[in-house]
């Protein structure tokens, strides 16, 4: 299976294998505050040297690529930020709808607090869409179950637990990309509704169908991954 | 079918954005491509070129959810409308040649405002759900607004990106809509 780059950030490759400094740390915060003041296009990288409290010739020390490159490093360092939270909290839950209720809570609050994305969804959505839409939404739909799947592993089989994982992930995307007046997925209750009415009787069902071999999806990779959308082929 | 002068320029205008994609689409193509002068364009379409664009994305946009209506007419069941529903969309999404052009050289325009006609398209498709959860009825304390609303979102979710699901493998279509889909809502689905 070929991981998604999101994967090789989470596998702490970093970019180009570079050791993560504090000063990288400080330099992507910079860039996190100026990014949630005034988008992409307005930020400068003497805007992100100036956040940061160094030179503008240290920020182009830690990341040659300029710009792309820091914006590409914060993109990295905000998903692993997300995952590892989400993490934290499915690993303190004990049963497996308080593990789903607890990351589809977190994953919620953390994105929809996140200061910076809300400012580029609303400001420049053009330059933020194109990277989490149909090709880039099964990206991130393939590493997101991927990621959470084995925090189901101890009540589902591979192959349910990464169902699961990809149904719960679509809930909350859904939610975040298309807010409902009547449905907030930061209030746990509410996650927990859904969870109950919507995603455990689905893994009965699974369950029940999985008996009877009906259908196994392969749970290692997302089928069209890396796959241009425009080249998809039709198998069946 | 009557075409009134607002659809003849709106056809002429997809027939220019799938030549020359969206940014570089302009009044006067469209003027031209429809046989008529610049000005009845403007008085059709008062806000110029990005009125126009807007309206040409809705127009397409709709003609899609229209041909899916089309082709879930006569469903015997929830399950029969659902099944044939993601395998329509799934299919026309993959052979809709001046979509996936456009998805790939112009996101930065399209989804933008792709973004919005979706969040409206929610909405839509939930009502048109709604009398088939009456009809195949739910499970005991299950919302039928709320049900509608939440499969909405997982259709208007599976057509964006299908993820490991294979919309063309009637098998899989069955098996998702069986399980994930309608599990929870219908209650204790019967297969077959």
């Amino acid at each position: 299976m070929t991981p998604t780059r999101l994967e090789l950030v989470m596998g702490g490759a970093g970019q180009g294998g570079e050791p993560v400094s504090p000063q990288r740390i400080r330099i992507v915060d910079g860039a996190l505050r100026c990014l949630a003041r005034q988008g992409i296009s307005k930020t400068t990288l003497d805007d992100v040297a100036r956040e940061a409290s160094c030179s503008r010739a240290t920020v182009y020390r830690v990341f040659p690529g300029g710009k792309d490159g820091v914006l590409a490093a914060v993109a990295d360092t905000e998903v692993a930020r997300l995952f590892s939270a989400v993490a934290v909290k499915m690993g303190e839950a004990d049963d497996l709808e308080d593990v789903l209720v607890a990351g589809m809570t977190e994953a919620a609050t953390r994105i929809s607090g996140h200061e910076a994305l809300t400012y580029l969804l609303e400001f420049e959505p053009g330059v933020i869409l194109p990277r989490l839409a149909f090709g880039h939404m099964d990206d991130l739909l393939a590493s997101s179950s991927r990621f959470i799947a084995p925090f189901l592993a101890r009540w589902l089989d591979p192959a349910q637990a990464t169902r699961i994982a990809e149904w719960a992930s679509r809930l909350v995307l859904s939610y975040l990309a298309c807010p409902a007046d009547d449905v907030d997925l930061t209030s746990s209750d509410q996650v927990r509704s859904l969870v109950r009415v919507f995603i455990l009787p689905a893994i009965g069902a699974i369950q029940a169908e999985g008996s009877s071999g009906a259908v196994v999806l392969d749970t290692t990779t997302t089928r069209h991954q890396h796959q241009p959308t425009a080249t998809r082929g039709i198998t069946s | 079918m009557e075409e009134g002068p607002r659809e003849r320029i709106l056809a002429a205008t997809y027939a220019c954005v799938a030549r020359w994609g969206l940014s570089k689409t302009t009044i006067e193509d469209a003027a031209r491509e429809a046989g008529l002068s610049r000005a009845t364009v403007y008085r059709y379409f008062p806000g110029g070129r990005e009125e126009l664009i807007d309206a040409v994305v809705s127009w397409q946009y709709l003609q899609f959810f229209g041909r899916l209506y089309e082709e879930v007419q006569g469903a015997a069941s929830l399950e029969e409308l659902l099944e044939r529903g993601l395998a329509f969309a799934g299919r026309s999404l993959l052979e809709h040649e001046v979509f996936q052009k456009v998805v790939e050289t112009e996101p930065e325009i399209l989804l933008p405002k792709l973004t919005v006609e979706t969040n409206k398209t929610v909405g839509l498709i939930a009502a048109f759900l709604v009398p088939y959860l009456y009809q195949h009825g739910v499970a005991p304390g299950v919302d039928v607004q709320g049900a509608a609303d939440v499969l909405a979102r997982m259709i208007l979710s599976l057509m964006a990106a299908p993820g490991r699901w294979d919309l063309q493998d009637p098998v899989q279509v069955a098996s998702l809509v069986r399980t994930e889909l309608l599990a929870g809502i219908v209650g204790d689905p019967t297969p077959g």
